[in-house]
């Protein structure tokens, strides 16, 4: 039977409500703003550089702007596999490695995390990966996104620590039913560390979903462009374009600044929807529960 | 327990596969760019009959601009390089970098010191690190003089006819190491200047200012006299930029006092603008003016976007602009907004009055960008040559500057003039967008700029003018473009990295008053200590290998 | 030493099918980012690409020397360290905090809505966030506006070496608390729930649940992503610097990040930025090496 809530208890959780609701808006607002000014009519948002509560005269040529674009839907699609083909490579790495860092009783643990962390800091820098990519026949090809970023050891570490929180006891008792490794990794340790995985899927998602730099060193045929660096063109030749029109309608000026807001948008709205999946393995307790009865 | 094995063979499996898959080298069937390979360098077989004069394919590295990018993916689909195909039976493959400025910069940086070259690269090479004798010498780029004596009729013909641009383009060794993008005619060359809101001064019955005095008077009645007429003391009389007035092409202001901010040489020697007298005048010019509420108070922190929105924000009195960027754009922009709105060009000011405006705004002949070299790793180096020598033809000139004839321009009355295609684009393109998808003289390429291609962007009789206006200006400080070694390359770098970093923080604390200007000299001291006169000594040493050229 | 390799044999064999795990992921350390290392050398030597990297000559210290050297080394490493303390300081715990905060919400769907909308403004790109500052900053901004109501002058943000930690922290924290949460969140979901009902039923009330249940069940996480983040310490975000700051600010705002960036990448002086990149690495691997001995001292959670 839930005790009932002091007086304390009560001022707390209304000064938390209000917290939140205080921080949603300061959060909010911003991103109104941007999805707002992307709809609105381009001479206004010019025009009218305060308080924005609405799409001021509503207007879809920002977009029409964007996914004019011939590359779009190609990058888009490139962008689609780099994520799905890219984060599985790198959740079955990452959670092979944690697993097995995550050992108690295994020689070599100390050893090779050292080596992990090390790579953290020391890197030979762009010229010798570029060359190394070279030699491997990787450049200008899809697995060039992939590869060379296969495993994060930052992830790799959190994903090790979310993993030494899963009690001996029940990896013991799997044990003793005759499990090796493998069926403990996706039996046991897996399924009880959930949050993690959801994270790790988010982690590297998003990092796949936004990465350009790679892409821009490592590949020169445009068919395998990622979204991010066809976005970034688009803004920029949207901005060099608003800066030094010659003979324009001013119009053109206009939309190379709602352009920007159209450009964002259309770069995060899509990733945004990943994480309302991954939301139901964040919910305290679910999983361990189930687990335990 | 087989369970188990399986599933330990496919950890093996796993391993294994990454490794002799990458040995193996999977590539996606795109054939990795450029092995290196040494040019060839045996022209011995001359062309046989049925072999073509021009590459099977080739190579080339080239920024797509933002006007280019808005309707092509790549130069393949504009009509100037499609026709050239046509013509010569080469295909081009464009390799576009991503990204602008800073990120270009980087990734030619890694593709030179990877030797992961194409045939052909477009880029200013007289700004790339350690200069373009460096790029020769280390084997990035070959020398151009031998190959176009036999292999490029028109462009020698050019340089015939043309023997300063020969001295321009060449390094102090004499080599040529690109095709160039040249702007001959003097109407081309001049593009930026002061600009003032016309219509502001017929309204407070002002003559245009032609002195720093009389700029300041003009600027007191803009802050005064509410010119915009909305009742309020809003306006904003001058927008100083100190980038501007430090860069050694713009020189915004600065001429004036008969210096330009940085390097300029007089009577043959070198000159470091910011530790002369004169120099101290200009900055406590301008503090005064600032105290007096002549500038921009936010000036220091003013980008392109600000900039922009204080003149359409019609706040903005006088400031240093382009003609088509500034009057152009802005004209189209408020004329229906604002009534009466009219921009106009001031002539560059002096300190005396009836003097000769000392320097403003000048572009080189060459000005260095757009110039396609040709890379060690070409295998047939005199084909290329053939192939870039076909824009300085007559056809080729034709081509690059106005496109296909019928379809972007038309000659009339002996002259090309832009159809409607470029001039009022169905698409909804701007002029420039237009221009790009069917020649590339909006913005720049190895050919010659055609005045008319230039002087047709210009809608209305201000921007005409202000070509004028800006032209008046001695222009004998500037220093011609000089190339420097390596080493020196390297050492100025470096020298003018610390010193821009501390004079541009500096000059901004001494107009704003956060730095006392009585501390001046000991600027100037500090200058000197982080080498500033053993980078004049660099440039002097460059001036006299040029002038020896 | 006999003995050490025949105990490596028989765990080797022991656990065979987990060194067989970590087999591709070792393959994959040693080949992309163990093969590259050769490439270090570069920091003591004029790295010229046509002779490469074996043929380019040694010049020992020089790159340090100048690096050190520079007139304005004090001023970068100070501003460098004291934006890291800043963001160690304020930045860090903000993330735990509002983990803490989120988790106390009675309502799941309130916790759910702020979650998902708190991290959104990690994924606008830095362009955006710091046009953002720019405009509400601004001598006229919506930010002055407020303050005139308080009847305060309006302040020059953006133009103020004294205003530029703070805003930098702010609008980093502005943006990826929400994220950063994340990760204390789901480790807080993992925390057994039996947990506390024996709490409660001794009689704790929910603050101290919080801080006898909540806090050390996800304190190894703490510890791990603090570790983490001290070996972060002298590399401070550049990217957003250089869209932040200008002449005026330099006095606070330059790093040794952007520093380098104008002096070694964009000269194409590859040696000179791997010879920076090599004293910030070794810098920040001492930190981390430090803060994991102090934490395994303390009988905490450690990295190895």
């Amino acid at each position: 039977m839930p005790a009932r809530r002091s007086i304390g208890e009560l001022l707390f959780d209304s000064a938390n409500v209000l917290i939140m609701l205080v921080v949603s808006l300061a959060t909010l607002y911003p991103l109104l703003y941007v999805l707002f000014a992307s709809l609105s009519d381009p001479h206004e948002v010019v025009s009218n550089r305060g308080l924005m509560l609405y799409p001021k005269g509503f207007n879809l040529d920002a977009y029409a702007m964007v996914f004019r674009n011939p590359n779009i839907l190609t990058a888009f699609g490139n962008t689609l596999f780099y994520v799905v083909f890219g984060t599985l490579l790198n959740i079955a790495l990452t959670a092979m490695g944690a697993y097995a860092l995550s050992r108690r009783k295994l020689m070599l643990k100390n050893a090779i995390m050292f080596m992990i962390v090390f790579t953290m800091f020391f890197e030979g820098g762009m010229v010798p990966l570029y060359l190394l990519m070279q030699k491997l026949q990787l450049l200008d090809t899809r697995l060039a996104l992939i590869v060379p970023s296969a495993i994060s050891a930052f992830n790799l570490i959190i994903m090790r620590t979310a993993f030494q929180g899963v009690p001996d006891s029940l990896e013991e008792a799997a044990r003793i039913d005759g499990a090796g490794d493998w069926t403990i990794l996706f039996r046991v340790v897996l399924p009880l560390s959930m949050p993690v995985v959801a994270v790790m899927l988010l982690f590297y998602g998003v990092s796949h979903w936004n990465s350009w730099f790679y892409a821009s060193i490592f590949l020169q045929s445009r068919e395998l462009y990622p979204l991010q660096i066809i976005l970034r063109e688009i803004l920029i030749a949207n901005d060099t374009n608003a800066m030094s029109v010659g003979v324009g309608t001013s119009d053109q000026m206009a939309v190379g600044e709602t352009i920007k807001y159209a450009t964002i948008i259309v770069a995060t709205v899509p990733i945004l929807f990943l994480y309302p999946f991954l939301q139901k393995y964040f919910v305290k307790g679910v999983m361990i529960g189930a687990i335990k009865e | 327990m087989k369970k188990a094995r399986w599933r330990k063979g496919a950890a093996v499996l796993l391993a294994a596969v990454m490794v002799v898959g990458l040995a193996a080298g999977c590539s996606g069937g795109n054939g990795a760019v450029g092995e290196n390979r040494d040019s060839d360098g045996n022209n011995s077989d001359s062309v046989s009959a049925g072999e073509s004069l021009y590459p099977d394919s080739i190579t080339y590295w080239v920024e797509l601009d933002g006007d280019s990018a808005i309707s092509m993916i790549s130069f393949s689909e504009n009509a100037a390089y499609k026709k050239l195909e046509e013509m010569t039976g080469t295909k081009v493959e464009f390799k576009h970098p991503t990204g602008v400025g800073n990120q270009i910069q980087e990734q030619f940086n890694l593709m030179v010191a990877s030797r992961n070259l194409p045939d052909v690269i477009q880029t200013n090479w007289l700004t790339v690190p350690r200069g373009p004798q460096n790029a020769i010498d280390e084997g990035t780029i070959i020398r151009l003089n031998d190959l176009i004596d036999e292999y490029a009729p028109n462009f020698k013909k050019f340089l015939e006819a043309h023997p300063e641009v020969e001295t321009m383009i060449k390094t102090d060794n004499g080599d040529i190491y690109a095709f160039p993008f040249l702007r001959l005619d003097d109407r081309i060359k001049v593009y930026y200047g002061p600009v003032v809101r016309q219509d502001w001064l017929d309204k407070l019955g002002l003559e245009q200012p032609t002195t720093i005095a009389e700029w300041e008077n003009v600027l007191a009645a803009f802050r005064d006299r509410d010119p915009n007429g909305n009742g309020e003391k809003d306006e904003i009389p001058f927008l100083l930029e100190i980038s501007a007035v430090r860069n050694e092409l713009l020189n915004s202001l600065i001429g004036a006092w008969g210096i330009l901010a940085k390097f300029y040489q007089k009577d043959g020697k070198v000159y470091y603008g910011e530790i002369q007298p004169e120099f101290e005048q200009f900055v406590r010019t301008m503090k005064r003016w600032y105290d007096e509420g002549l500038i921009d108070p936010d000036f220091a922190a003013v980008d392109g976007k600000l900039k922009d929105a204080k003149t359409s924000g019609n706040q903005l009195g006088l400031l240093y602009g382009y003609s088509s960027g500034t009057i152009g754009k802005f004209t189209d922009l408020m004329k229906d907004t604002v009534p009466g709105f009219k921009m106009a060009a001031l002539p560059h000011p002096t300190l005396e009055k009836g003097e000769t405006p000392i320097a403003g705004m000048i572009s080189p002949t060459y000005p260095g960008e757009h110039s396609a070299a040709i890379t060690t790793a070409a295998k047939e180096p005199e084909k290329i040559v053939r192939w870039l020598d076909l824009a300085y033809s007559e056809e080729g000139h034709m081509l690059f500057n106005f496109g296909i004839e019928g379809e972007s321009y038309t000659i009339v009355d002996g002259k090309p003039k832009y159809t409607d295609l470029i001039t009022n684009n169905p698409d909804k393109l701007t002029f420039k967008q237009a221009q790009a998808r069917y020649m590339r003289s909006h913005y720049g390429g190895p050919f010659v700029q055609d005045v008319e291609a230039f002087l047709q962007q210009m809608k209305y009789p201000e921007q005409l003018e202000s070509l004028e206006i800006w032209s008046q200006a001695k222009n004998e400080l500037q220093l011609p473009l000089m190339t420097l070694t390596a080493e020196e390359s390297s050492a100025l770098a470096s020298i003018m990295n610390d010193v821009n970093t501390y004079s541009e923080e500096m000059i901004v604390k001494f107009i704003m008053g956060v730095e006392p200007i009585e501390q001046f000299p000991e600027y100037v001291e500090n200058l000197k200590r982080f080498g500033i006169e053993e980078a004049i000594a660099i440039q002097q040493a460059a001036l006299n290998r040029y002038m020896n050229r | 030493m006999a003995s050490y390799w025949h105990r490596l044999r028989r765990d080797l064999t022991a656990n065979r099918t987990v060194y067989l795990m970590l087999l591709p992921v070792v393959v994959y350390y040693l080949i992309f980012h163990y093969g590259p290392m050769y490439g270090l050398q570069i920091a003591f030597k004029d790295f010229r690409p046509a002779e490469g990297f074996l043929g380019s000559p040694w010049v020992g210290f020089k790159h340090f020397e100048s690096f050190f050297g520079s007139v304005y080394f004090e001023r970068i490493l100070v501003n460098t360290l004291m934006l890291s303390l800043y963001s160690l300081i304020f930045f860090f715990p903000a993330g735990i905090i509002f983990a803490l905060l989120l988790n106390e919400l009675r309502s799941r769907k309130l916790q759910r809505a702020v979650q998902t909308i708190s991290y959104m403004p990690h994924f606008i790109s830095l362009v955006v966030i710091v046009g953002m500052l720019f405009d509400f900053l601004a001598r006229d901004g919506l930010v002055n506006i407020v303050l005139g109501w308080l009847g305060i002058e309006p302040i020059p943000f953006m133009r103020s070496p004294g205003w530029f930690r703070t805003i930098y922290i702010a609008s980093e924290i502005w943006q990826n608390v929400g994220w950063s949460s994340i990760v204390y969140l789901a480790a807080i979901s993992n925390v057994n729930p039996t947990l506390y009902d024996a709490a409660r039923i001794d009689g704790a009330g929910r603050l101290k649940q919080m801080l006898h249940v909540t806090i050390p069940g996800i304190l190894p996480t703490i510890t791990i992503m603090l570790i983490l983040f001290i070996g972060k310490f002298m590399s401070v975000g550049f990217e957003k610097i250089i869209l932040m700051y200008n002449p005026v600010t330099y006095e606070t705002a330059d790093v040794i990040q952007t520093f380098v960036y104008r002096k070694g990448i964009l000269e194409a002086n590859f040696s000179y930025s791997a010879a920076v990149g090599l004293f910030n690495a070794v810098i920040n691997f001492t930190l981390l090496v430090t803060a994991n001995a102090v934490a395994k001292r303390l009988g905490e959670t450690k990295l190895w």
